[in-house]
């Protein structure tokens, strides 16, 4: 019997039951455990928890303490595989599995460029940039079964990614956003309520500008012509034919990218966005302009 | 043999199939012979997949005796779902329970006046020791783990269990004729006991509580229902489950019925990951 039949017939036999009301409804039996103390044979004595000592009073010893032996932690020999890993930036992955279910599923607009904002949006991928996480590692998990044409930004990608995208005729880059950036990015309205301006993105650090200038990457910083012959050399590597984007009808949202200094598609630091009136405020003092143009 | 038997279960005819029927019983008398009778057929943004919309009568108000204006669809995903008995029940305790302060208090051994002083010595009186006379053991004394006042059993209840919760309990009311779906709550005089006839007439109730769209009811019925206590009139925002339940029959408007509809299937429908999270003090 399928559930449509199930419902059917639960809704005919009440029609032959009395009215539901507040004092003949009940909870399904068994579903509540109300937590008792066993007395005598029902686990009583101890009640479970032994004969003295930290199992009875909960007063356990620190993990790792041997009782004044020295303990294996510090017997081993230290290895620093892991040192320092919790200053170093994390990109939580997404794959192109998941990017490609929620082009399907509408969650994510392609007739415009998509960035980790839009990303988030979806309610499938989230970070936390105050965990040192810098947004989003795209890996290659279903880049064969991959097939939209879209103009994404994320803040890292593999070889294999980028041919996956460009294959179809999309477009890749990798930029950096610092954290602060990054939690604007992640709830835009909290900070629109705020009322401040919108910063300027900061560079990137010493380490990140070698990645983030390299035209292998599709790093935002990296010359445009070399580029344009990566995309030629690895299609080559791959052995694809280059869709030609100047001739695409899509041009206008393949070509957008974002300004090194910009936040948001189509707003611009130092704008205030005023969600109640609902209008934006641009800066006209000189001072603020020169502040906000650099 | 078997194919004997075979041949036997195939006379049977076991369908597993139940009719479809609509659910509000019908006095023949009410339906207008002339083709007057309004059909609306709706267009849904999430159109049921695998079940047939209910259709309801739309009724009057404005007469004692009751007039068939038309038919209405109900989407099955709202108004003829699963009736869990125990989502309702739940939905009930929260109801009654996030609004809930028990002022219960009891004093402790060291609020109960006295006690100071060690009652007796300790030793060589053949006594019980003891150092208060406030100690839970003494009559008088403070209480043990008794209740303090000040105690909320504020919780929240998950999401979908609320929605839920309104799903059942209309899909129950709908199924044991205890909602109706009204074309406006126009009514001819702002008497009380019309209200209470027209009540009477239509064989609903006693309690009644109706649902409207907007804030504001019209003046004859607000008067009328004001009057009444157990009569009372709601905005689509206010409905939940604990009023539902409260009140032996439900009326809805027209539009009152297409906004809950609305408002369920988009929360049905949408990502609901922030409304699943867990409560904060500070979110609204």
């Amino acid at each position: 019997m399928g559930s449509r039949q199930v419902i059917e017939k639960s809704l005919t036999l009440l029609r032959s039951l009395p009215r539901v009301s507040l004092n003949n409804i009940r909870d399904n039996p068994g579903s509540k455990r109300t937590q008792k103390r066993g007395r005598a044979q029902h686990g009583g004595d101890k009640h479970g928890c032994g004969n003295k000592g930290s199992g009875q009073r909960q007063n356990f010893m620190r993990i790792g303490y041997e009782t004044g032996t020295n303990p294996f932690y510090l017997r081993v020999p230290q290895e620093h595989y892991y040192k320092g890993h919790h200053y170093r930036r994390q990109y939580p992955p997404l794959s192109l599995r998941i990017l490609q279910e929620m082009i399907d599923t509408d969650r994510v607009d392609v007739t415009a460029p998509i960035d980790i904002a839009s990303i988030v949006k979806t309610g499938l991928y989230n970070f936390f940039p105050d965990q040192k996480h810098f947004g989003i590692n795209l890996t290659d998990e279903g880049a064969d079964t991959f097939e939209a044409k879209i103009n994404i930004e994320v803040q890292w990608a593999s070889e294999l990614v980028i041919a996956a995208i460009e294959k179809k005729g999309g477009v890749i880059s990798t930029a950096y956003y610092d954290p602060h950036s990054l939690f604007l990015l992640k709830n835009p309205k909290i900070f629109f309520e705020s009322g401040q301006a919108i910063p300027r993105r900061m560079i990137p650090p010493q380490d990140a500008i070698e990645y983030y200038t390299s035209a292998e990457n599709r790093g935002y910083l990296a010359d445009p012509d070399q580029i344009s012959q990566a995309r030629i050399k690895l299609a080559q590597k791959y052995g694809y034919q280059l869709p030609i984007i100047e001739n695409d009808s899509d041009y206008n949202i393949l070509s957008e990218r974002k300004d090194p200094r910009q936040i948001f598609y189509g707003l611009e630091p130092g704008w205030v966005i005023n969600l109640k009136d609902e209008c934006i405020l641009k800066p006209k003092d000189e001072e603020l302009l020169r502040f906000y143009s650099l | 043999m078997v194919t004997l038997l075979i041949n036997a279960i195939k006379r049977l005819q076991v369908s597993t199939l139940l009719p479809i029927r609509t659910y509000v019983s019908v006095n023949p008398q009410s339906i207008p012979l002339d083709n007057s009778l309004v059909v609306t057929k709706k267009e849904w943004k999430f159109p049921p997949a695998y079940t047939k919309p209910r259709e309801v009568w739309i009724e009057n108000l404005d007469t004692l005796e009751e007039k068939k204006l038309g038919l209405f669809e109900l989407h099955p995903s709202v108004y003829a779902t699963t009736p869990r008995i125990d989502i309702i029940h739940r939905n009930v305790v929260w109801q009654r329970k996030y609004r809930w302060v028990s002022w219960a208090h009891t004093k402790t051994r060291a609020e109960v006046r006295g006690g100071g002083k060690k009652p007796w010595p300790q030793k060589g009186l053949g006594r019980a020791r003891h150092g208060s006379i406030r100690s839970p053991l003494f009559r008088g004394g403070g209480v043990a783990h008794g209740p303090r006042s000040g105690k909320t059993h504020f919780f929240m209840l998950p999401f979908h269990l609320r929605i839920q919760g309104l799903t059942s309990t209309l899909s129950t009311k709908l199924a044991q004729d205890d909602l109706h779906i009204v074309k406006d709550l126009e009514l001819p005089s702002d008497e009380p006991d019309f209200l209470l006839d027209l009540i009477e007439s239509r064989n609903w109730g006693p309690s009644v509580l109706i649902v409207d769209d907007s804030d504001l009811a019209p003046r004859n019925i607000t008067a009328a229902a004001d009057a009444i206590a157990h009569v009372n009139i709601m905005p689509v925002y206010g409905l939940n489950v604990y009023s539902m339940l409260k009140h032996d029959t439900l009326i809805l408007t027209l539009s009152a019925a297409a906004k809950i509809e609305e408002r369920i299937l988009q929360h049905l429908h949408s990502i609901t990951t922030d409304k699943e999270a867990s409560f904060k003090l500070n979110q609204v």
